[in-house]
């Protein structure tokens, strides 16, 4: 347990540009290592992880912080750790002119993640997608959603 | 007061599977380990759990606090948690040297789950009295918690279940997820419990 690093604040993002001058040099003489995390942990503040290097972290975030992607979590003279989010995949959703309503009433009693781009309904999946198929296949069964990808 | 205050656990679970009994064996446990521990407890309109806690004198009052939800008890752990994040964070100012804080659900459905706003981690506690298909039924709690606790294993040969399936099944609807089994009652698989949320939000140098 000794070589854990324990990870107590966000420092800020790699898009900051003092910082990215600075992952930018650490890069060259030393490491800057990647902390994967599932977009469906995102919200966790506590938690043990490895780098892509091996080293054990130990992330202990105030209750107000939120990681996100790009995230510097560690700071070092030779190394830093950065936070990479995963992929998130998401279900696209058409409803027909009747079937909006209960679409959104479904998404919502099942509380799924969504976001909302043209006509359509984006789920975002947390987990395996025939878990969400099985719930909308009433819906589509009747005409009411397709399914668009 | 620890930098970022107390872990917090959630321990959630259908009505009578043995929440609070689990929790009663986990504060012996979490202590035998030096945690420093507080206690929260949700009902749906009263302080029984806490109430039952305090008379057990595993913990000093004012480290129990008591919730109640008012309503259905999934609401106050994940649609709106602020009430459970309230005390929880009175409980961090209280006691600057806690470790951990553990938020017992009102007794719910399957479909409990709790909000990481409010937890780190949570278990979902099942019984083999509740019937040897609730793995199958696949309920958000049983699918999504971070642990899946089945107590009262004791009880199988007189509840017409058959363990081993029933763990297997859990462990497939759960993909390969953490399954543990206990039977608070006797005090057996509590240590597994307790390890498995240490490793999981507290930082423990050697």
């Amino acid at each position: 347990m000794d070589d854990v690093v324990v990870i107590e604040a966000i420092l800020g993002s790699q898009d900051d540009p003092v910082l990215a001058e600075r992952l930018h040099a650490i890069s060259h003489h030393g490491v800057v290592e990647v902390l994967f995390v599932e977009p469906v942990d995102l919200p966790r503040r506590r938690f043990h992880s490895h780098t892509d290097r091996g080293t054990a972290c130990f992330v202990s975030l105030p209750r107000s912080a939120q990681l996100f992607d790009g995230a510097l979590i560690h700071l070092e003279d030779k190394r830093a750790i950065v936070l990479r989010v995963g992929q998130q995949n998401w279900l696209r959703l058409r409803p027909s002119a009747g079937g909006a309503m209960e679409l959104g009433y479904l998404a919502g009693n099942l509380h799924w993640k969504v976001r909302f781009k043209d006509d359509c309904l984006l789920v975002a999946l947390d987990r395996p997608i025939d878990e969400y198929l099985a719930r909308l296949a009433d819906l589509q069964s009747t005409g009411k959603v397709s399914v668009i990808e | 007061m620890r930098k970022n205050g107390a872990a917090r656990v959630g321990i959630g679970g259908p009505v009578g599977s043995g929440k609070t009994a689990l929790v009663e064996r986990l504060i012996p446990a979490l202590h035998r380990r030096g945690i420093d521990l507080a206690v929260i407890t949700n009902d749906l309109v009263t302080h029984e759990d806490a109430e039952r806690l305090r008379r057990t004198n595993l913990l000093a009052p004012e480290r129990i606090l008591a919730v109640e939800a008012g309503a259905c008890p999934h609401t106050v752990i994940r649609e709106d948690p602020t009430l459970n994040m309230e005390a929880a964070d009175s409980l961090d100012r209280a006691f600057p040297t806690l470790d951990l804080i553990l938020i017992e659900s009102g007794g719910d459905n399957l479909a409990s789950t709790f909000s990481l706003d409010l937890v780190d981690y949570w278990l979902f506690v099942i019984d083999v009295a509740g019937g040897d298909d609730i793995p199958r039924k696949r309920g958000p709690g049983v699918i999504q918690s971070d642990l899946l606790v089945i107590n009262k294993v004791d009880l199988a040969p007189y509840v017409g279940v058959t363990l081993e399936p029933m763990i297997r099944e859990a462990s497939t609807a759960r993909q390969g997820r953490a399954v543990l089994c206990t039977n608070c009652r006797a005090n057996e698989g509590i240590d597994a419990v307790a390890d498995a949320l240490c490793a999981a939000v507290l930082y423990q140098p050697a």
